[in-house]
């Protein structure tokens, strides 16, 4: 049966889907994100450090750039993306969910970073403490940027900004999978055990 | 030739269902709908206020022009702007601008948006959707601004400025764009985006 959410996703599918194909290369190799005290991973090409612990760091368009930037050749691993805040609270409801998706994939070859729109000043306060609580591992970005308007169209043309919203991509850099609104565990997993060869 | 002609339209159909099937990037989530492009016109609706009077679209039209903003009354986002949407309904009442809000949660009820309305001094008219106006506009996140000018065409659709918190404005899109109606110049920048709540539609 057709009903109309589903129309509506087939709809923004093929929207997506459009604007997907004329979408350009990602070019370049990627380089590791800028970060105040990081002199030797600054000169370590290639991806992001495994991390052990959190660490929070700030991330201007420039960096956004860098981190989508998969290249050629293409990465070793996916990246998934989340964006999300400690004042939204279908972000801090679906936090453990993804905390358990990192715990899961880590290892196996996800890389994983959040992008929190919280205010800089609460960087070392509200952020920390929750990252804390939720006793997250993954690398978390504030974004500091003049005009947000310009990274929610980097990242998706259709968004319109509102959090929680999560975006997977493959190896080449290529959106596979994207979701606003709380996610859903089982399909995301789904959707990196594609990426990561895992057979379902 | 019929037949063929029939065949040849579940043959169309079938490509379409696989090249959306097999597009990459397929998008899942609480999205809105395509909703109402720049441009277009707007079609009337009906909503009802917190008290349960229902107001039609073509009853809440300003002379020269109509804005509608979707808030919420949890929002730490939208409710950083509540000042700043007061004084956009303060400023453009007087030049035949009717300013009102409209409220899509679920999980906010017609109570909860008077009494918010109350304490923080909204004095534009509010009213309670069930989704249906959001997903008619296209509306996803608070606070989202949709201007629509005297003919009844959306003009103007995004964010109030660049900044939440209102100390860091570089860009003052809605009043830019409702500057440019009022004066008969075209809108300079039609669209413009920013990161909010989403609105929690009850479906």
């Amino acid at each position: 049966m057709i009903t109309s959410a589903s129309l509506r996703n087939c709809l923004i599918a093929l929207v997506c889907g459009t604007a997907l194909l004329i979408l350009p290369g990602w070019p370049a190799a990627a380089r590791s994100v800028p970060q105040r005290k990081t002199s030797t991973r600054q000169k370590r090409k290639a991806r992001l450090p495994s991390l052990i612990g959190t660490q929070i760091r700030v991330i201007d368009e420039a960096g956004v750039k860098r981190l989508l930037e998969r290249g050629t050749p293409p990465q070793e691993r996916p990246l998934l993306v989340n964006f999300w805040a400690t004042w939204c609270v279908p972000c801090r409801e679906e936090f453990p969910d993804l905390v358990k998706i990192d715990a899961d994939y880590r290892d196996k070859g996800l890389e994983f970073v959040t992008i929190s729109l919280d205010d800089l000043t609460e960087m070392k306060t509200a952020v920390t403490s929750f990252l804390r609580s939720q006793r997250a591992k993954m690398p978390v970005f504030l974004l500091d940027v003049p005009d947000q308007g310009t990274i929610i169209e980097l990242i998706d043309e259709t968004w319109h900004g509102d959090m929680p919203a999560t975006f997977l991509y493959d190896q080449t850099g290529k959106v596979v999978y994207k979701y606003r609104g709380p996610i859903k565990p089982e399909e995301l997993r789904a959707e990196i055990d594609k990426l990561i060869g895992i057979k379902q | 030739m019929k037949k063929h002609y029939i065949s040849g339209l579940i043959l169309s159909l079938l490509v379409a269902v696989a090249a959306i099937a097999f597009v990459p990037g397929a998008a899942a989530g609480e999205t809105p709908g395509t909703g109402t492009a720049i441009g277009q016109p707007v079609a009337d609706f009906t909503l009802p206020d917190p008290d349960g009077k229902t107001h039609s679209f073509a009853s809440l039209k300003g002379k020269n022009g109509t804005l509608f903003i979707f808030i919420a009354t949890r929002c730490p986002v939208s409710n950083g702007y509540n000042e700043r949407m007061e004084k956009v309904w303060q400023d453009y009442r007087a030049r035949g601008i009717n300013v009102v809000g409209i409220n899509a949660n679920s999980t906010e009820t017609a109570a909860d948006v008077k009494t918010h309305a109350a304490e923080k001094g909204l004095t534009f008219q509010i009213l309670k959707d069930d989704g249906k106006v959001a997903d008619q506009l296209g509306a996803a996140v608070t606070p989202e601004a949709y201007l629509i000018d005297a003919s009844g065409k959306l003009v103007y659709h995004g964010r109030i400025d660049n900044s939440i918190k209102g100390d860091a404005i570089i860009s003052t899109d809605l009043r830019d764009a409702i500057d440019s109606m009022l004066a008969g110049k075209p809108i300079a920048k039609t669209e413009a985006k920013a990161f909010g709540c989403s609105i929690k539609r009850g479906k």
